[in-house]
């Protein structure tokens, strides 16, 4: 059972005044094999807010978080994250960021415990043995710290990939269907995770189908369609006007 | 902390990691010391019984099972980092590139030294090789041959880790750079069998660590790019 409370970020990140914005990016775009899975976004979104990216599938919501996780660069277009920008300070940026994509990243070989543990050494996490019991804790896990992870249901495995963003100090948590796989109550740790982030001042972008039960924790919506953003909701984030077509490259988009 | 010692410590944290995954699954040791056995027994066989011809045989073949071992054992160390994403989770993590090449690294070296010791005890068995008088150079020549074998496998098993067809990409990549070492390392264990009647044994064992510096130096500096996105 996950705890009530949960231990985040003790980082300060200081008033959202002070802050630059959290995400800016201008004509973003990415093509693979020529067709662009993102055709040009242009959003900003303020620091602390939680923000929700939805569209149905092939929308460009996971390619977006990847390009703004720095695991893709883009093929056109720029942005920043916390002012610091995605093609030249990547270095910067990486410990700022937090990512939890379709895929755990967890070896199944190593137990539960074990994953967190390497996963706080690469994060240069303080106390990291005492860090590393908490996060088990806080995401119900703690009766299974010793068990491999190739025993582990998906719900199990994604709560695990969970706690290690607890273990960071990232100022943009990015969450890709992070309630795939989740029964109720490890919804209610995701809904609790948004709430423990949104009080620290942690900017939160999540990308799903449906937002139902996050909805009270949220404070914008972008919806996305086929690699472009078609509309802004809510309180937090601005679209700029939608540039399907980056100039001077043949970037087709049909829609 | 300083950095060195930073990066020396995500080094052995990675390297750490690699051997307990192997340690449970036990896919890189076992593979590749059946591999290593089963190339010996084959050139052992094609060439027949004359004790005298495999013991002149014997430094060529060590060296031909443990580069094709080698090959395999780089490899599933590699395999690894593709349960459910975790390469890209590795390649996320806010650390100095080398330091994740210097532990893939090192995982790869004690797997090939544990390989190397076995099949140069295999060699002596079954070649009649005698090895007791000549152990310290033929030590210095395994220790400095492994690290050339796991410095150019780390890298090129993480250039192919990403490809379908990995498998037949990796020793094609690997094994004409790992010529020069074959050659050097295959000429010193000779030299140390024969007791270096030429004096050339020191020759061939600065080959050996010129090969190490050249390519642990290179992987260093160029792992990094194969972990982001082109």
């Amino acid at each position: 059972m996950p705890r009530t409370t949960i231990y985040v970020s003790p980082r300060s990140l200081g008033s959202h005044d002070q802050r630059p914005p959290a995400v800016v990016t201008t004509d973003l775009a990415r093509l693979f094999a020529g067709r662009p899975a993102l055709a040009g976004v242009s959003l900003t979104v303020e620091p602390g807010r939680a923000i929700a990216l939805l569209g149905p599938n092939g929308a460009g919501k996971t390619t977006l978080l990847r390009i703004l996780s720095t695991a893709l660069r883009p093929s056109y277009g720029s942005g920043q994250v916390d002012g610091l920008d995605l093609g030249r300070d990547v270095d910067a940026i990486r410990p700022r960021i937090a990512y939890l994509s379709h895929a755990t990243g967890l070896y199944d070989d190593l137990t539960a415990r074990e994953n967190l543990a390497f996963a706080a050494t690469m994060l240069a996490t303080p106390h990291a043995e005492v860090r590393v019991d908490r996060a088990l804790e806080d995401v119900g896990l703690i009766g299974r710290r010793r068990d491999l992870v190739r025993t582990f249901s998906a719900g199990m495995r994604k709560r695990l990939a969970l706690a290690r963003i607890l273990l960071g100090e990232a100022s943009l948590v990015l969450l890709d269907e992070p309630m795939a796989a989740l029964d109720d109550e490890a919804m209610s740790l995701v809904q609790q995770l948004l709430g423990a982030w949104r009080e620290v001042g942690v900017t939160v972008l999540v990308a799903a189908h449906s937002i139902e039960r996050l909805e009270s924790h949220l404070d914008g919506r972008v919806i996305m369609e086929r690699g472009l953003v078609t509309a802004v909701a809510g309180n937090g984030v601005t679209s700029h006007a939608p540039a399907p077509l980056v100039a001077g490259h043949p970037l087709t988009v049909t829609r | 902390m300083t950095a060195l010692r930073y990066e020396a410590r995500l080094a052995l944290a990675i390297a750490a990691k690699d051997a307990r995954a192997e340690m449970r699954g036990r896919q890189a040791v076992v593979s590749t010391l059946f591999f290593a056995a089963v190339v010996l027994l084959l050139f052992g066989f094609a060439l027949g019984p004359d004790r005298a011809r495999l013991a002149e045989a014997a430094p060529g073949l060590l060296w031909l099972a443990l580069v094709f071992a080698g090959v395999l054992a780089v490899s599933r160390l590699h395999l690894i980092e593709t349960d459910d994403g975790a390469l890209e989770q590795l390649a996320l993590y806010p650390v100095p590139r080398r330091a994740i090449y210097a532990g893939k690294a090192l995982a790869g070296l004690a797997v090939m030294a544990v390989l190397g010791l076995v099949v140069l005890g295999a060699v002596a068995v079954l070649f009649g090789t005698s090895i007791g008088s000549a152990i310290v150079p033929l030590l210095a020549t395994l220790m400095l041959g492994v690290v050339g074998i796991a410095a150019v496998g780390t890298f090129y098993a993480g250039l192919t880790v990403r490809l379908r067809a990995r498998e037949v990409m990796l020793p094609l990549l690997m094994l004409p750079i790992l010529a020069p070492l074959l050659l050097g390392a295959v000429k010193a264990t000779a030299a140390a069998l024969a007791g270096d009647p030429f004096g050339e044994l020191g020759a061939w064992l600065q080959l050996l660590v010129a090969f190490d510096v050249i390519m642990l130096t290179a992987g260093l500096a160029t792992y990094g790019y194969l972990l982001e996105d082109g």
